[in-house]
Order: C-alpha cells, then structure tokens, then sequence
C-alpha cells in the first residue's frame, strides 16, 4: 500500500482552505476595505498569501509543485476579487470615497527614522544664524519681479552688456517691448524692495530662490539659492564690508580662513569684489586653491538715489553668496543636481 | 579673452611668468580663469654634432651617424634623412624621450612615441635626429633640420632656440573681463594695467598716422547719414597688395589666441583689433561701387549676405555701410561676402569706425549675432583710437602685402569726443573704502592708466553757491567746497567711467583691495534683529514634521506645461488660477512654473520607491505660481505664494517585537498634519468633505479656516498612481503655508493662566448613528454643546457588527470636564445630557444601549 503523495493533504492545504474563506468572505465595499484587503492578502511584505508562498519551501518538494499551483490559483483569486472590486467602485464614482469617514481623527504616527532637514536649509539657517548674531533682519521678496527691481533699480541701463551676465527667464519680453517680467535673477531685488519701504539705518540678510537660463550640469542647475545681504548707514565702508565677510567665513568655515577680495564687476556696487578662499587640497598642484564664495561691493550710489536715499550722507555694502555652493564646500558635494534629485540615501546623511 | 604672454610682452617689459601675471592680473579686476601652454614639449631634445656618416649595411636608406651629444663618448644613431652629413649640429630625441609624431595614418594627428636604444635593421641607434615636423615647430619633413653651426653641443635644445631669440614657448591667459572693461579686450589694454602695476612703461608700437586728407580722399569716400550712430568712420587706403599667406610670426599670434588665420590682409585686420581693442574691416576698393561708402539705416523688409556667406534678413533700421549700389556691411557686427577681400583683391580700404554702443548691441542682438568686433563696439572702444589703429594696419598691409600707403585719411567725423574731467575728493575715497590712500598715490594711480591728475583749487564762492543751488542740499556741498579735490581726465579708452565712484573704484583696484586693513570692530545700528513671524512659524513647522520622521525635499519650480496644466485645478486648491510660463524655457520639461507641490512630490517618491525605498515620509516648503489679478501683489498680474506638502507612503508601522506592520492610510497622514497644526495653535479648522470629484484624487477632504480655504487631505488617484509609476499608495496634504503662518502669527508672548488644582471628571458617551454619518461634525457638536467646562474630547471606539442594527455605526466619545474648583456630579450630568440633546437632534445619534 502506498500513498501517493502529491495528492496527500498537508497542513499547508489546511491554511489555504482556511485564507481562501477568508478571501472569499471579506468586506470589499469601499476603497479603504480594498486597500485593506490587499495588505492583508498580497501585501508584499505580510500578506497572507506571501506568507503561504514563504512556507512552500519548508514542504517535501513533491508536494510542492501542487501546492504552487494552489496557491497562484488563490492569488489570482484575491486579484480577481480585488480588481472587480475597484472597478465597481471606480464605476460608482465619488460616493464610493464617502464611504471612508475622512473627518474620524487622525492619529500620529512614530517616527520610523528621524527625519531630516534639507542641506540647503541646514547650510541656509547657519547662514542666517551667522548674521543675526550680527544684528541682521532677515527680509524677503517674490520670486517672480520686474524689471525695476531685478535689473533697472540696480543700476543695470536699458541696453547694458551687464544685463547679458545673468542669463535669464522671461515671463513678459524686456522693455520697450513688454515689462520685462522675469524669474528673479538674484536676490538683488529684494534690496530695493527693503529701501523702498525703509530708511537707513539698513540692515538685512534676504536668503531666496532665484533662476538662472543655464544648461543644467554637475555644476548649474536652472535655479538655485542665494542670501543677500545689505547694510545702508552713515559711515559704512568697504573695510566695515571686507571685516564683515571675513568674520562670516571664519564662523561658517570654522577655524581660520585664508580670504582674498578680488576686485570685479557688479551694476550696483561700486567698488566689487568677489571673494575667493583658499580651499586646502592635498591632490591639487601647490595644496589647495582658490574657491569663489561670493560676490560684494558698496552699494552704488545710483541704486540709493533710485530709492530716494542720499548717497552723499549714506554709504552701505551689499553681498551675495551661493546656498548651494556654500552647502557644497561644507559638505563636500560636487555634483549641484543631488540637491534636487532628493534621493532619501543621499538625504539621509544629513 | 585670450591673452598670449608673448604677444603681451610686446608692449610691457616684464619679469613675472605667465602664472605670476595671472595672480597679479586676478587681484586687479581682470580675472584669470585659465592657462595654457602651448608649444612643442622639447624636454629630452638636445644639440648634437654629427661626427661621422657611413651607409647602412642593410639599407640603401639609411645612414649610419656617429653622434656627439656632449657625453663621454659618441653614440651610433640611425638616421633617414638624406640631407644628413657629417659636421652638421643637428637637435637629437635621446633614450627615453617622448616625441609627438605626425601620425602616418591620419594626416594632422600626432601620436606618442617614445625614442629608446633599438636595433634597426641589425644596427644599434641611440636617439633620433629630428626634422621641424617631427619636434612640433613646423610642417616641413623633408629633410633633419640643421642647427647653426655655433650651437653649443648636449645643450637642451629649448636653450639653443632661447638664445637664438626663436622661443617657441607662448602661454595663453584666459581672462574674464567684466562689462566695465572695455579697454582691457585687447593686449595693448591687458599691457596697461601691467605697466600700471608692475611700475613700467607701455611701449606702444610707433605708428605713422596720416593727415586728414589728402590723395585718400580723392579716391575714396565715407558720408553719414546718421551721426548719433556713427560718430567716427576712419578709412585709409593701400594700393598694389598681394594677397597672400601670412608670415610666420603673424600666423603665430593669431594662433595662440585662438584666431583662424587667413590671408595676410584679414589677419592684419585681426591682429590690430586684438592688439588695440579697434575692430577693422578690410575692403577690396576694386568692389566698392563709386568708391563711395555711405552709413544708413536700413529699411523694412532688406536682406544681406555677411562674409559667412548667410543670407540675413535685416531687423529695420539697423545701421548699415552701404557702397553705391548697395549695402556692404552691417555697422559694427559683421562685414558683407561680396566686397570682401579675396586672393585678386590688389586695392584694400580699411575702415576703423566709432560706433554707438547701445545701437550695435540691439543690432547684434536682433540679428543673433555675436562677434568679436560688435562684443568690443558694444562695451564701448576708444572714440579716439581709429586713426592709430587703421594707421597701423594699414602700414602692416603695405608692408606684408607689399603694397603702397596711398598719403592721407577719410576721417569723417561728425560727433568729436568729448573727455570728461571729474573731481575726485580725497576725503570721499576714505570714506567709501575706509582707508586714507595719500593724495600723491591716488594721483600715481590713476596716471598709471592713463588718466591726468591735478591737484583742484577750492572752489570759488560762485561754483559753490551754484552747486548749492543745483543740489538743494547745504551741508555737503559746503564740506565739499573747502576742500580742494583732484581734477582728473578720464581716458578715452575708459567709456565706463563717468563719476567720481567711478574712479574711487579704480583707486582701489589699483591700490589693492588687500591693502585695505580690517577694522577691529564695526558698528551695528540698534534695531531689534530678527526674522518675520511668518518666516519662524515656517521654521518651527519644519522642525516639528522632521520630528514626526519627515525629510524635507527640493524640487524644480519649473515643470512641463502639460503638467503645469494637469495641476491647475481646483481639486487642489479652491480657485485654479492661469498657468505661468517662460517665454525662453530651457527645454519643454521645464517651461512652466509649477502650480502645485504635488507633481515634485510624486516624482521624488517614485524615484526613491524604484530605488527600493518604501516608508517615505517627506516635506517641502515652496513656492506656486499662477496669474492673478491682485493689485496688492508684488508684480501686477501674478500670484506666488509659499505651498506646504506632506507625503506618506508605505509602512507606518514595521514588524518588531511587540509591534505589527502596518501600512500607511489617510489617518496617519492626518494625524501627522493635525499634530503639527495643533503645536501652532491655529483657529478652528473645519473640516469640508468635498463636493465634486477629482482626478488626482481618490478622496479627499478640504480643510478651512476661518471662511478661508487652508488646504486639501487626500490619496492619490490610482491613475495619477500609473502616471507617475507610484509602486505604493500616496497620501498627501498640501496646504497654504502663507496662509497657515499668518494665522498662527502671535502678538506677543503667551499668557500664563492658572493651572486647575482640581481634579478633572471623565465620561464615556457611546452613540449609534446612521452609517454615512461622519464623526467630525459629531465632534465639532460635542465642543460647541459642552460648554466651557469641556477640557478635550476623543474618539475611543468605532463599532460595526451584529450588536447593532445594519446601516448603522456605534461611536464612542471620553470627554474629560475641569474647572477652578471641585466639579459636581450633577453639573457634568447636566452637560452630558445636553450634549446628547444636541447630537439626536442634528445628526440623528441615540445612546447606544
């Protein structure tokens, strides 16, 4: 006498009877019993039937071909169940979703990791951090300006080559033709924007998004972040600006910080620099080199007078820095788009 | 801009490297974003003395040389050169060098070689003795180049064409020059600043420069017509020109910077603009109608041929040089193909020619032009430099063309330059750059580069009653008065400056921004610092969700259209407002602004979860656009404002010891949102099941404030799901954050109030309601009903089964009661009856039994 023992009841037969009642029976009337019901069944990490599937191989490997064939029957059986369940209540439209009584409180759930702050906002709150110690408001601007305040309030003429520095996005043509509408450029704007409403004494941090119509790279993305600053007072000047910068950079950078002022070209300051700091690098010829960090100058005289400030009694200096570039150095990152990609293994490290 | 350091060494004497020039330069305004060295590597070349020649035994060939390197003994080299022979000095490759030699199967390309001992048909050869070709100075193969007979044996062979004057050597600095420096575009201009620096002189090559008039005038002319766009049109004329090819020297300039050679007539024309900053354009005569030029503007609907052979259709009133048939060149961009020089052209006019910046900038930019003559007219040239420059190529031409200087210039001259003088106040530069420069530097400084400086008298009571009356202020003008400035003349070359900033700023360039000492404090005005409330409402917000495991995203505030379209609707926020888009988009996939967080949201979370990320909880602040009609916005016609997003996705919950999986659902998301909201103390937020279905969203649930529309609660749509390739379900929330943040904006600090000594009361009230009865308004009824007394109320049990009748769900709500004092039975009794009273009466509700 011998039993053949494909066909031999096991106890894995007995948990498939017992899930296919189950599947058979429960409740598929609302989208959140659908949703339910998949977990239960197919979910790919608990579902009663993955977990049927898991058990398969601790069977004697002649029955397992049998029960394989079981169990995709059960799975196309959920599926089947499911799929026709969410066709009628798709078909029976929205009162399918008032089925779900979405005003039942919620209830908060534990942090499965801890959660993370963006490097950029990081980098951007020890910026400001920085200059509020310093006694810096913080002020703020749209991102979507005009040309009075992204180029012809700053000083950029009409038709000024400068006006070519910064490639840009237009929503509304340049004058004559249209109001030159644009995606801010710079946080510059927002200096006029502060002038506008306030007199001396000056004295803000304006950190902000801003566009640039670049090829996208490892280096430029088509949009990024910068932090304005902007001191307007009786005596303010160029040494109270290079003192400023370099106390900044020793606080961000930490420790002591090699800086050099180079002179260069803004519309609305007047004499500029744009900062360099040395940046130590064992692999590079001569130990390190020079790494742009911002830009700066003392405010023109043009741009105080198209606010209605007196530029023979009130001096002031302006800087820009990078977010993104600063948040690069500090984390030595060099590839700009991993900002944006928000890839959870590269957020996760911060 | 490129600079060759031997072209530049042309004009400045100097002992700095190319390295040492581009730090000085990059201190004083003109960047240096690169260098490059260019000429043939020569390490390992050597002079050798060719001692003795005998025939190859194996090869009728080759040739067999005894070689004199300067070392101890001679050595065998096999040679293939016919011209080789005995007593010649002649450059060797020795053992170990690296030649780039001409490849032998593509034309123009070298390829390494490295020259080591090797047999050569059974005889040993040491080295290789090369021709021009093969050491990268030239084309010529045709035979081992052979030295001077003077040539020191085993010197390096960069030595031999060192002291021969032969260098070969050149470095190419790459400068960024800003807008501001239109002088500095060319070697003469970079030269300047050297000299200025460095304390030498700018040698400017001598140039005889004809008179106005003469034989010139008679056999050309120049008429403008518009004098505002050309103020100065200089042509000058060389007769009997060959063209031809360009000695070695001018080839080699032009080469190191980059520049295409082309015949000898166009690379003078070249030359001088890179060397002056003045762009030329060289004529043939021969093909100039009338010998007549005349300057216009075009009309509507014109076209012209530029030399690069494309046919243009001109923008009108573009400013044209037209002969007396028609148009020849486009002012200040770009010459015409058909009076262009050629090999037959004998007879060259050149033109030199001032034109309005603004005018050639509109023309380049609407034509889509940049070249390197309207890069240099736009910045701005030297209103008075084309007799020098158009002298100087003229007199290149004649003499590498072999043509004859016909006597004379056609200066045609409308709108004479006039210098400005400015005063510059010793006292003001202290007070921009917070340093004393003294007054005798200042004045070495600006003279350096050109200016003239000479100390002003005080002005006179006149000036200053006269600058009083103009500037409607007293007290500056009064310090300015007594005090006696420095007149200086601003250079032509120096269109940009035009103030005394202006020259404030060259004083400090000069001067060396390192010079300027930091001061040890800095005053800070007294003005309580900080940030908006709004903005630390965000901040907090943002701190309390990264508790609750939240990671915060970045995404692109531009999106396709499609997509900017697809979530412009009102199922995301109450009113869909026009969509934003570029005029100029980078690409199709980025012409839009986005009006919703949510498709960055989608797209960040199907990228994580095909990267196998499951529990996905993010955050992102940012702003959304559309156009609006609000007087109050920043810009007339748009609207922007900052967007909160939550998102949840997979577990909430993972197996542990005493814990079980659990996926996400809506609830885990609102309990998240709701928790964060509370902590700000928000008013009431009121909780609207929507009307209308939507597509994104599978169901969803409007939340307002005050009257006003917060924001939505929902799960995507399942077909939103497979666009996006999401592999698990996504809750959302997506609220105005600006909104959200006035709301919760406190004047001042909060209010202590006393805590309660008393215990509290707590009662359990189970109600069964119809099914489709939602539990929030019931709740809402609940805190409105109980009065004062009420302290909170929960939701404890949700019921549906055989113990209650079908259609129907029994809920259960703990109320807790607390007061100043000891809370009677009765009372409490009192407002659970009435809360009851109210619940059966507006939603139908009895004691669940």
């Amino acid at each position: 006498m011998s039993t053949d023992p494909t066909t031999e009841a096991t106890p894995l037969d007995a948990q498939i009877d017992t899930v296919q009642t189950e599947i058979d029976t429960a409740p598929l009337t609302s989208a959140d019993e659908a949703e339910a019901f998949r977990i239960r069944f197919l979910g790919r990490k608990s579902g009663a039937i993955t977990d049927l599937f898991a058990q398969m191989g601790a069977a004697p490997p002649e029955q397992r071909r049998a029960l394989g064939q079981r169990l995709n029957a059960l799975k196309a059986r959920a599926q089947d169940r499911i799929d026709s369940a969410q066709a009628a209540l798709a078909a029976s439209g929205p009162s399918a979703a008032t089925d779900l009584d979405l005003t039942l409180p919620g209830r908060v759930p534990a942090p499965l990791e801890p959660g993370t702050l963006h490097p950029l906002t990081q980098t951007l709150q020890a910026i400001e951090g920085i200059f509020r110690g310093f006694g810096f408001s913080i002020a703020h601007g749209p991102e979507i300006e005009d040309d009075w305040h992204n180029f012809t309030a700053l000083n950029f003429g009409p038709e000024h080559p400068a006006r070519d520095m910064q490639d840009t996005f237009f929503l509304e043509p340049p004058p004559p033709e249209g109001r030159g509408v644009v995606l801010r450029t710079h946080t510059s704007p927002v200096q006029i924007r502060v002038l506008e409403g306030q007199k001396p004494p000056v004295r803000i941090i304006a950190p902000g998004r801003v566009f640039r119509n670049e090829a996208i790279s490892y280096k430029s993305y088509c949009l990024f972040h910068q932090v304005e600053g902007l001191v307007v007072d009786e005596g303010v000047t160029f040494a109270d600006l290079k003192a400023m910068l370099h106390t900044f950079a020793r606080a961000f950078f930490g420790g002591d910080v090699t800086m050099r002022f180079r002179p260069s070209f803004f519309p609305f300051t007047e004499p500029s620099a744009e900062v360099d700091i040395w940046w130590a690098d064992e692999t590079k010829p001569g130990g390190g080199q020079w790494m742009e960090i911002l830009g700066c100058g003392m405010v023109d005289p043009n741009v105080l007078d198209n606010v209605g400030i007196d530029s023979e009694r009130y001096t002031g200096y302006a800087f820009g820095m990078g977010v993104e570039r600063m948040a690069m150095l500090r984390h030595d990152i060099s590839d700009i788009r991993l900002f944006y990609e928000n890839d959870v293994r590269f957020l996760r490290q911060f | 801009m490129n600079i060759s350091f031997n072209w530049l060494r042309d004009y400045v004497e100097t002992d700095l490297s190319a390295e040492a020039l581009g730090d000085l330069l990059t201190m004083s305004g003109l960047e240096l974003e690169g260098i490059e060295t260019l000429g043939p590597d020569l390490d390992g070349i050597v002079v050798g003395h060719v001692l003795d020649t005998r025939k190859h035994p194996n090869a009728d060939r080759l040739t067999l040389c005894t070689v004199d390197l300067g070392g101890e003994e001679p050595v065998q080299i096999v040679c293939g050169a016919p011209n080789v022979a005995a007593g010649q000095k002649v450059p060797v490759a020795t053992n170990g060098t690296t030649l780039m030699l001409p490849s032998r199967d593509e034309p123009g390309e070298r390829v390494a070689v490295k020259i080591k001992r090797s047999k050569i048909r059974g005889e040993e050869s040491n080295g290789m003795i090369c021709a021009e070709d093969e050491l990268g100075l030239g084309d010529d193969h045709d035979g081992i180049l052979v030295l001077k007979e003077h040539a020191p044996v085993g010197q390096p062979f960069a030595t031999y064409l060192a002291d021969e004057g032969l260098a070969t050597n050149d470095a190419v600095l790459d400068l960024a020059i800003t807008p501001n420096r239109p002088d500095a575009t060319s070697h003469i201009g970079v030269a300047r600043d050297v000299a200025a620096l460095t304390n030498r002189s700018l040698i400017r090559p001598e140039v005889a420069i004809p008179e106005v008039g003469g034989a010139a005038t008679e056999q050309a002319s120049v008429t403008i017509d518009v004098p505002d766009e050309c103020p100065r049109f200089v042509g000058m004329i060389v007769r009997g020109v060959t063209v031809g090819e360009s000695p070695a020297w001018l080839k080699e300039r032009l080469n190191a910077i980059g520049l295409r050679p082309i015949s000898n007539v166009v690379d003078v024309t070249n030359f001088v603009m890179m060397e002056t900053g003045q762009p030329l354009h060289a004529y043939d005569l021969d093909k100039l109608a009338d010998a007549a030029l005349y300057v216009r503007k075009s009309q509507q609907g014109e076209r012209f041929t530029t030399l690069d052979g494309k046919q243009r259709a001109l923008p009108e009133g573009t400013v044209m040089v037209a002969d007396g048939d028609g148009y020849i060149g486009i002012a200040g961009v770009m010459g015409g193909a058909e009076s262009e020089v050629s090999d037959t052209t004998t007879n060259v006019f050149i033109e030199g020619a001032y034109w309005d910046p603004v005018t050639i900038r509109r023309a380049a930019k609407a034509l889509g032009m940049q070249t390197d003559a309207s890069y240099r007219f736009e910045r701005g040239v030297d209103p008075t430099g084309q007799p020098y420059a158009v002298a100087r190529a003229a007199h290149l031409v004649a003499d590498l063309g072999g043509g004859t200087l016909v006597p004379g210039r056609i200066d045609a001259h409308p709108k004479p330059h006039e210098p400005i003088t400015l005063t510059i106040r010793p006292s003001r530069v202290a007070t921009i750059l917070g340093t004393e420069v003294p007054d005798e530097d200042i004045a070495r400084l600006l003279r350096a580069i050109g200016f003239t400086a000479e100390r002003a008298e005080s002005r006179t009571m006149d000036a200053f009653a006269e600058e009083v009356m103009r500037a409607e202020r007293l007290v500056p003008a009064a310090e300015e008065a007594v005090e006696a400035g420095l007149a200086v003349t601003v250079p032509p070359f120096r269109p940009d400056i035009e103030r005394e900033i202006d020259v404030i700023e060259e004083i400090a360039r000069l001067w060396g921004y390192d010079q300027i000492p930091d001061p040890a404090t800095t005053p800070i005005p007294l003005i309580p610092a900080g940030d908006t409330p709004e903005a630390a409402v965000l901040d907090q917000l943002r701190a309390r969700l990264v508790g609750l495991g939240f990671r915060e995203l970045y995404t692109n505030s531009l999106v396709p259209t499609a997509t900017a379209e697809q979530f412009t609707v009102a199922e995301l926020t109450d009113q869909a407002l026009q969509g934003v888009e570029t005029l100029n988009p980078i690409s199709q996939d980025m012409a839009a602004m986005r009006p919703s967080l949510l498709p960055g949201l989608l797209g960040a979370m199907a990228y994580n979860q095909a990267r196998g990320a499951e529990a996905l909880r993010v955050v992102e602040l940012g702003h959304v656009y559309g156009r609006a009609h609000d007087p109050q916005a920043p810009v007339e016609g748009y609207h922007e404002h900052t967007s909160l997003i939550l998102g949840l996705s997979g577990p909430a919950q993972r197996q542990g010891w005493d814990t079980d999986a659990r996926d996400a659902d809506i609830f885990d998301l609102k309990g998240a949102l709701m928790h964060v909201l509370d902590a700000l103390g928000l008013p009431e937020i009121v909780e609207v099941p929507p009307t209308e279905p939507g597509a994104l969203t599978a169901y969803r649930l409007v939340l307002e404030v005050q009257g006003q529309h917060l924001g939505i609660l929902a799960r995507v749509s399942d077909a939103l799901m497979d666009q996006y390739d999401l592999q698990a379900p996504v809750y959302f929330a997506e609220l105005d954050a600006d909104l959200l943040a006035s709301l919760a904006r406190r004047e001042g600090p909060t209010r202590y109030s006393p805590i309660s000594r008393f215990p509290a009361v707590e009662r359990d009230l189970a109600v069964v309601v119809a099914d489709a009865q939602p539990v929030g308004p019931m709740l809402a009824t609940i805190r409105q009903t109980a009065g004062p007394l009420l302290q909170d109320v929960r939701v404890f049990d949700l019921y549906r089964g055989d113990r209650i009748e079908g259609g129907h769900k029994s809920v259960a709500f703990a109320l807790r009661f607390a007061a100043d004092r000891t809370l009677r039975d009765e009372e409490v009794d009192g407002r659970i009856r009435k809360v009851m009273k109210v619940l059966e009466r507006e939603h139908n509700a009895r004691l669940r039994s």
